[in-house]
């Protein structure tokens, strides 16, 4: 029984043991709390140290201020704008321009497997 | 399994993770400091002293640990904490200073490249949550752009990961082909023609690019752009928790210097030279911090000092469109010194033009 828990999970390629990654996770987890017991753990509370950083700027409602859940993984929409505009124009809703393009992929993959 | 062969695991994890967690922080640190020297020599500056990073750690001990009143408490201390304890742990995976990695020995306890791929989210992932807990402007832009660049990086680290992986897989007698010791006891150098050769140089290159994009060094560190948004997603930190985040980046540049040793320079002076005992275990571990010097200076000192930062989805289209490219030119180069140069080699090659 203590075995199989302890056994390395194997597919035949990869494997890991998760129970002794938490083991050595919890003792370096005590390892660094120990270290970061040294440091100073005091501020001044309910002073302006604890506003929010804003270069001065006056602060906003919070809804205002901070990022939208849409606007989450902006780098990545902008960046990938190209394709995504290509991939929306693809979207038309018209049955027809979707079976088009399935047959337009299946011809694709079976030249590609013909050709193989 | 017996109780004393667990009772021996237990022990060698206890004593591993304690002596790996002093080593990490204290060779991670001492490499920061080595990277801010060159990187000052090179702007013709004079630059802070090697211990500097250590100086830098003991005065945020000293400081004030603030916590901002729009703050998640628990989360925003808690974010620092799992980001260095995450790094540490793959430390106890990688072959370090010549020896197998500490788990390696240890039948149940091995982990492998997949793991560690998963396990250097980690401290990105801390950092990610700790901003978003921070409760400023400043730390959520950060903490989303820092999202953005993972998404960007993942795809041709990953990339090199199959690559090697896949072209391991096809040498007689292998097994575990993504086991960094399987790696690190069968160099791809020897193995492959020279079109693959020339593939290995591609995903090495590849490799060390997306290294200061691991380390949010520039000219990809977007999610801290100090000039810009005053460091981003650490913004709020201060004290003892942004000393925790410091260390995390030393340790973090030692596990990447590392991995790329493994990968790509997995060799010892000591067999080379006939050395045996104490005076190979000492040269190994010399050539090994020569061999890190290296990859550190290429990977992240002359990149952050070269080039200007870039924009986030300057970042992303870098990482998902040139990069994954010529990951993937470096893995066609595998795979046709497999299938094309073992057909018709440099031999038939000469045959059909005639020359033979």
């Amino acid at each position: 029984m203590l075995d199989m828990f302890l056994q390395t999970f194997d597919t035949g390629n990869g494997f890991w043991n998760p129970i002794v990654w938490i083991v050595a996770f919890v003792v370096i987890f005590l390892i660094v709390v120990i270290i970061r017991g040294f440091g100073n753990k005091n501020y001044k509370k309910g002073t302006g140290q604890t506003k929010a950083f804003l270069s001065g700027n006056q602060e906003y409602e919070k809804t205002q201020m901070h990022v939208k859940a849409s606007n989450l993984y902006w780098g990545w929409t902008e960046s990938m704008k190209w394709v995504i505009d290509g991939l929306k124009k693809m979207h038309t809703g018209n049955v027809s321009d979707y079976v088009l393009w399935f047959v337009v992929v299946m011809g694709i993959l079976l030249l590609c497997v013909g050709l193989i | 399994m017996n109780f004393m062969e667990i009772a021996q695991t237990g022990i060698t994890i206890i004593i591993g993770a304690m002596a790996l967690a002093v080593v990490g922080i204290v060779v991670g640190l001492l490499y920061k400091g080595i990277d801010r020297k060159i990187a000052a020599h090179m702007q013709g500056r004079i630059g802070p002293p090697l211990r500097q990073p250590f100086l830098d750690v003991r005065k945020l001990f000293v400081k004030e640990n603030v916590i901002p009143e729009n703050a998640i408490t628990w989360v925003f201390n808690l974010a620092p904490i799992t980001g260095l304890v995450a790094t540490i742990t793959i430390l106890l995976y990688l072959p370090i200073g010549g020896f197998p990695a500490l788990l390696d020995g240890i039948i149940v306890a091995k982990g492998d490249l997949i793991l560690i791929l998963y396990l250097l989210m980690i401290p990105s992932l801390a950092m990610v949550v700790g901003g978003f807990a921070s409760g400023s402007p400043y730390a959520t832009i950060g903490a989303q752009r820092e999202m953005a660049t993972m998404i960007a990086y993942e795809f041709p680290l990953a990339i090199i990961i199959i690559s090697l992986s896949w072209r391991l897989s096809l040498v007689q007698g292998t097994t575990h082909v993504f086991s960094l010791s399987t790696i690190t006891a069968t160099p791809l150098w020897g193995i492959v023609g020279p079109l693959g050769f020339i593939g290995l140089v591609i995903l090495l290159l590849t490799l060390v690019i997306v290294t200061p994009a691991e380390l949010s060094k520039i000219p990809f560190d977007s999610p801290e752009a100090e000039t810009e948004i005053a460091g981003g997603l650490l913004v709020e930190y201060s004290g003892r928790n942004l000393a925790m985040f410091y260390l995390t980046d030393g340790v973090k540049t030692l596990v990447m210097g590392t991995l790329i040793v493994a990968l790509f320079f997995p060799y010892n002076l000591s067999p080379l030279l006939g050395l045996e005992s104490y005076t190979a275990i000492i040269i190994d571990i010399l050539f090994f911090l020569a061999k890190l010097f290296c990859v550190i200076l290429f990977s992240v000192t002359l990149i952050r000092v070269s080039i200007a930062r870039l924009k986030i989805d300057q970042i992303v289209y870098t990482y998902w469109v040139p990069l994954t490219l010529l990951g993937l030119v470096g893995l066609i180069c595998l795979m046709w010194d497999q299938t094309i140069m073992t057909q018709f080699g440099m031999q038939s090659i000469a045959n059909m033009l005639g020359l033979i």
